[in-house]
This record gives C-alpha cells, sequence and structure tokens, in this order.
C-alpha cells in the first residue's frame, strides 16, 4: 500500500471535502485558462492591429530616425519607386507600401480644419492593412486614388461634407510655400481612435504629390512579410539591399514603432500577475486549512501508522500526495469548465467597453491557449502542495505518543 | 526481512531495560512517570505488566516499544542500545521487529482486514503477492478468512483485535506490545482474543507484553511485573492458567 495508495483511498473517504477544495482549485485553474486565453487573444489582437497600421518593417531616411523634420518630406526618400521595387524583390516581403505623411488644412469653402495627412498607394494599402473595412459611409479609394480623398469621420463632420463633395487641402510644400489642391470625398473612415477621426485624411499619392508639388519622394516604406517569414533576416537583407542601392536608410521594425505595445503587454502582464498571485494566495489559504483539519483528525492514525513503522516521511509523502491527488483532480475539471466557460463567451458575442480615447469596443473572444493552461496546472499543483506541506510536516512531525492518546 | 543492524546473539536478551526513566511535564511541574525501571524480555515470554492508573504501564510500554524515548537508563533491543538510534532507525526496528495491539484497535479506516495485515508489509517492502497470502494467512490464523476484503467499521470490536493482532504478527515479529487489549471488549470475547494470543507467543514464539488492569489478562500472563508510581513492585512468575 504506497503512500500514493493511501492518499487515494483517503481522498474518497474524505469526498465531501475533497470535492470542496477540488472545486476551489477548478476554479482557480480555470481563471488561469480563461485570464491567459483572453490575455492571448488581446496581445493577438493588439500585434495584428499595430502591424495592419505600421507593417512589420518601416524604412525610413536615416536622418528621420533621430531629427523632426522642420517641412514636410524634409527627410523623405527620393526616388522612392526603385527603392520599392528592390525591397519587393526579397523573397519574403509581401507588400511595399509607399507612405507621405503630411498635415495642413481642409477647407469646404467656408471653414478650415486642420488635418493629419497620408498619401497611399490605395490598392496594396487596402490589400495588406484591410483599409477598406474602416470605410463607414461611401467607398474606399479606387486605382491610383486620383483626386479623391477619405475622411475621418469626425473631420466630416466638422467639414460638413458628405461623400461626393468637394474639400480644398492645403499645405506646406518642402520648400515652404502654401499650396492648394481639390479633392473629392470619395469616403468616410473610421479609424477607432476618436482624436484621430477628427484629424484623419488619406488620398492617392498622385494628388498629394499634387499637393506637395514633390514626385518620387516618400516619408516611409511600410513593409509587409509574408507569414512565417524571419523579421530579423529580413530588415538585415532589404536593409543592404537599399544600402547597395545608394539609400541612406534605417530599418525598424514594428515592436520599436509601436512602444506602446510592449507598455500595453507589460500592463495587461501585471494585471495578470497580480490577480494570479491574489488566486495562489486564495487557493493557498484554503488548502492549508483544509489539511489542517485533515491531520488534526487524523492525528490518532497518524500515531498508529508511525507505530507500525511508518517513517515520518512517509506520512509526509502521504498528506502531500493528497494535496497533489485534489489539484490534478481540481486541474482535469478546471479545464473543462474553462473549455465551457470559454465555448459560451465566445458564442455570446459579448463586447468590451471601448478603450479610453477608442470609438469601438471589441468582441470578448477567449483563446484557447496551451500555455496558460500548462500555467494554471504548475500553478495548482504547486500551490497545493506548498499549502500541503507545512501540514504534512506536522503530522510527521508529531509525538507518537501524543499521536495515539490524541481523542 | 533481514534484522537490523547490531542482530542479537544467543546471550542478548530481546529487549533490557536499565533504569529508564520518563518524566512529562505538566504546567510548571513535572511528574515522574517511569522510575529507574529495569527489565528484561525474552523470547515468547507472555508477560503482563499490571498496575493500579497512573502507575506508569503504557509509559513503560511505550518506551519499550521505541514509541517514546526514555529521559534516563538505556535500552538494548537485540543487543543493540536504542538511544542513539535515529527516528528513521527506530520506525525500521519498529516494523520489523515489534507488533502493537492498541485498546481502540487503531485499525486504517480506509483498509480492508487483508490491507490492514498486509500494510506492515509494504512498508517492509514485501511483494504483493507475498502480502497477500501471508496476510490470509494470519487472518485465518486469528478466524477471519471469512473477512479479508472488509473494512474495518463493519467489523465487531472483537472482529477488529483480531485484525489488529494479525497485523502485529504481519513482519514476524519478536515482541508484541498490547496496551489494555481487552478493554473494549466484552468478556466473552476477551477471552476469546487472550486464549488466541496466548496461543500464537506458543505456536510462533514470539513475546508478548501487555499493559493491563484487566485480571483476565494477569491471570493468564506467565510472567507479571506489577508497578507503582511509575517503579516495579514486584516481577513474578505465574502458572498463568485460566481462572
Amino acid at each position: 500500500m504506497s503512500a500514493l495508495a493511501l492518499a487515494w483511498r483517503n481522498l474518497i473517504r474524505q469526498r465531501r471535502r475533497t470535492a470542496l477544495m477540488g472545486v476551489v482549485v477548478a476554479f482557480g485553474f480555470a481563471a488561469f485558462a480563461l485570464a491567459g486565453g483572453f490575455i492571448a487573444q488581446s496581445f493577438e489582437g493588439l500585434r495584428e492591429g499595430t502591424i495592419r497600421s505600421v507593417g512589420q518593417l518601416q524604412a525610413v531616411d536615416r536622418r528621420a530616425v533621430s531629427t523632426s523634420e522642420e517641412t514636410t518630406l524634409e527627410f523623405g526618400i527620393a526616388d522612392a519607386a526603385r527603392a520599392r521595387a528592390l525591397v519587393a524583390r526579397d523573397p519574403e516581403v509581401s507588400y511595399v507600401l509607399p507612405r507621405i505623411d503630411f498635415v495642413g488644412l481642409a477647407t469646404n469653402g467656408t471653414k478650415s480644419i486642420p488635418y493629419l495627412g497620408v498619401a497611399v498607394d490605395p490598392e496594396p494599402e487596402a490589400a495588406a492593412t484591410g483599409a477598406r473595412g474602416l470605410v463607414t459611409v461611401g467607398s474606399y479609394l479606387s486605382g491610383d486614388g486620383g483626386d479623391g480623398v477619405l475622411l475621418g469621420t469626425g473631420l466630416a463632420s466638422a467639414l460638413h461634407v458628405r461623400p461626393g463633395d468637394r474639400v480644398t487641402l492645403m499645405a506646406t510644400t518642402p520648400d515652404g510655400s502654401l499650396n492648394a489642391v481639390d479633392g473629392v470625398v470619395r469616403g468616410l473612415v473610421d479609424v477607432r481612435i476618436k482624436e484621430l477621426n477628427d484629424r484623419y485624411l488619406a488620398a492617392g499619392a498622385g494628388l498629394v504629390s499634387r499637393l506637395l508639388q514633390s514626385s518620387g519622394t516618400v516619408s516611409k516604406l511600410v513593409i509587409f512579410l509574408k507569414a512565417g517569414a524571419d523579421e530579423n533576416a529580413a530588415s538585415r537583407r532589404i536593409a543592404s539591399a537599399l544600402s547597395g542601392a545608394g539609400y541612406s536608410v534605417v530599418l525598424r521594425g514594428w515592436r520599436q514603432l509601436a512602444v506602446f505595445y510592449e507598455q500595453v503587454k507589460l500592463l495587461y502582464v501585471g494585471i495578470f500577475g497580480f490577480v494570479g498571485a491574489v488566486l495562489v494566495v486564495i487557493v493557498i489559504l484554503s488548502a492549508a486549512i483544509v489539511m489542517t483539519m485533515a491531520v488534526t483528525e487524523r492525528t490518532r492514525e497518524i500515531g498508529t501508522l508511525r507505530a507500525l513503522g511508518t517513517r515520518p516521511s512517509g506520512v509526509l509523502r502521504m498528506f502531500l500526495a493528497e494535496g497533489v491527488a485534489i489539484a490534478l483532480l481540481g486541474c482535469v475539471a478546471g479545464a473543462l469548465f474553462a473549455l465551457l466557460v470559454r465555448a459560451l463567451l465566445n458564442a455570446w458575442g459579448f463586447t468590451l467597453p471601448p478603450p479610453p480615447g477608442g470609438t469601438h469596443g471589441d468582441p470578448i473572444h477567449v483563446q484557447l491557449y496551451p500555455l496558460a493552461y500548462a500555467a494554471g496546472l504548475v500553478a495548482m499543483v504547486a500551490t497545493m502542495a506548498i499549502a500541503s506541506y507545512f501540514p504534512a510536516r506536522r503530522a510527521a512531525r508529531l509525538s507518537i505518543v501524543e499521536a495515539l492518546a490524541h481523542v | 526481512m533481514p534484522l537490523p543492524s547490531g542482530s542479537r546473539t544467543a546471550a542478548d536478551p530481546l529487549l533490557e531495560a536499565r533504569g529508564l526513566t520518563r518524566t512529562y511535564t505538566l504546567g510548571s511541574g513535572s511528574v515522574p512517570a517511569v522510575r529507574d525501571v529495569s527489565l528484561m524480555i525474552e523470547e515468547a515470554e507472555f508477560v503482563a505488566l499490571q498496575g493500579p492508573s497512573g502507575s506508569g504501564k503504557t509509559t513503560l510500554l511505550n518506551l519499550l516499544g521505541l514509541l517514546d524515548r526514555p529521559d534516563g537508563g538505556t535500552l538494548t533491543v537485540d543487543g543493540r542500545e536504542a538511544s542513539g538510534l535515529s527516528e528513521n532507525e527506530r520506525a525500521d526496528l519498529r516494523r520489523d521487529r515489534f507488533g502493537f495491539v492498541f485498546q481502540t484497535f487503531n485499525l486504517i479506516p480506509v483498509l480492508s482486514a487483508e490491507e490492514n495485515v498486509g500494510y506492515p508489509m509494504a512498508l517492509a517492502g514485501v511483494p504483493p503477492d507475498d502480502r497477500r497470502s501471508r496476510s490470509m494467512e494470519l487472518l485465518a490464523a486469528v478466524g477471519l478468512e471469512q473477512k479479508t476484503s472488509v473494512r474495518p467499521d463493519l467489523l465487531s470490536g472483537g472482529q477488529r483485535q483480531r485484525v489488529a493482532i494479525a497485523r502485529a504478527l504481519a513482519n514476524r515479529p519478536a515482541v508484541v506490545f498490547a496496551d489494555e487489549p481487552t478493554a473494549n471488549l466484552d468478556s466473552k470475547t476477551a477471552e476469546e482474543i487472550l486464549d488466541l494470543m496466548r496461543g500464537l507467543c506458543d505456536s510462533r514464539r514470539v513475546a508478548f507484553l501487555f499493559a493491563t488492569h484487566d485480571p483476565r489478562v494477569v491471570n493468564r500472563a506467565r510472567r507479571v511485573v506489577s508497578l507503582h508510581d511509575g517503579r516495579i513492585e514486584s516481577d513474578v512468575l505465574s502458572t498463568g492458567t485460566r481462572t
């Protein structure tokens, strides 16, 4: 009769207590599994959203990294078409998007509003970023964009314009003069950030080149890689190719560009860690109380086992085995419970409130994240082992005579 | 299982206590439970430790059975001094050389009669098949061959004590210590249990040492050690016959 077998029999004998402790462990495990799945999903969503916005890599002029431009395209990449073609030749690149960042005033003739503009190559931009999905009214830019513009919903509202209306765009050219072109509103977009919606404007590269009186120069090349591509290796290859062709550019990865991603991730990990620590403490306290009760109730039995020749370590093993067995049973129940709750939450489609500054909340989606299940298992088994250890050690150290006389 | 190291020679007594002393602390005072007791136990003896409540019978039994440590004096088991043994060595010695029968039976409630008897053998590393067959043989010897798979809570007091006796004999001990083994039994059952133990003492050459104030036990003992206030008052051989 091994310590494990004896522990198992005792768990069955104390069904109610085993069930109670098992439920505590199951909830603890399910909390780990569900929170882990939710956070993994959030990280995944944040990562995808970030990459859709900034690409996986960006090539910018070396000077733009450390110095702010005083005029638009001051540190742009000249002869961008050749650079774009060079980058597109890399076997792991799927899209290369030229973008020009510019600022100016948009006017409807009676009212002028500042905007933050971006010039794009519409078709590849839409294919790589899913930008068509942001259009709420009207349509996306077609072909090379022509004289069409997309306005953030807030900016359009402030200008009182709708798709089909004309707007005049004013901006400072790279040589410092003021220029203006007319555009036609093709669609309104919701970029999901209220402040940006109030200022956002996108147009085809042709219209923007006319506005800025600058042809062939872009602010950056936004690069998307094929699935499974090695980001670092691709970055090195592209930088080398551009450098070899005489471009003085720097390649930056999306993590460098989206500093907030790591900050948000750290925040989530901090919250998850704190909640996890609280859970572990609750399980430890509950388990320690239950195991202490078990030791107290079985004091005479412990005395008998010791009298018959069980070593102190044997008694310790028996109670530890009970704690670990409860943890394993609780984790199995917790995994089933977590899978059920996950299925319900995902089917329910409950939407979270929008984040600060956001215009839309995301629906709750809990990923099946094996690492969270593994972490839950390790945490619960370790927790139960720790919680059982001290009562078990007390049991192992009991005086045999006092234990046998225990009433 | 082999004997622990320091195995006994023909000249060594099974158990030898010299000047054993045990004092308990109660509040700020101390109560001497056993005082300067010297005693030898030989193979196949059937010994009763008798005396009034508080005379030190159970304390002496616990000291001799290595369940407790004396404050003074020496105890040798199979010629080996026990005071220097570690907890593990004491546990191994109890497992291999001693058996215990308690007043309240003290069977493991989650184990069947057969498993209870097999438990000390499992501790000693006896293979499961050998364990099972010896458990059956011992249960048959105590008249419980029909109750091998029954849990203790479904057995009568007498049956439980029989299981406890079978368990005490599991690892072929040299000595069985029995603390008031008949106290919780009716007269008829107590008589049967005593007859059983005496028969086992003779047939298996196992020494039995009882702490008791039951005259039936005393009357069956072949040697009666009387205690008073923690000291041996008398140590006499008896005819050990039924009254």
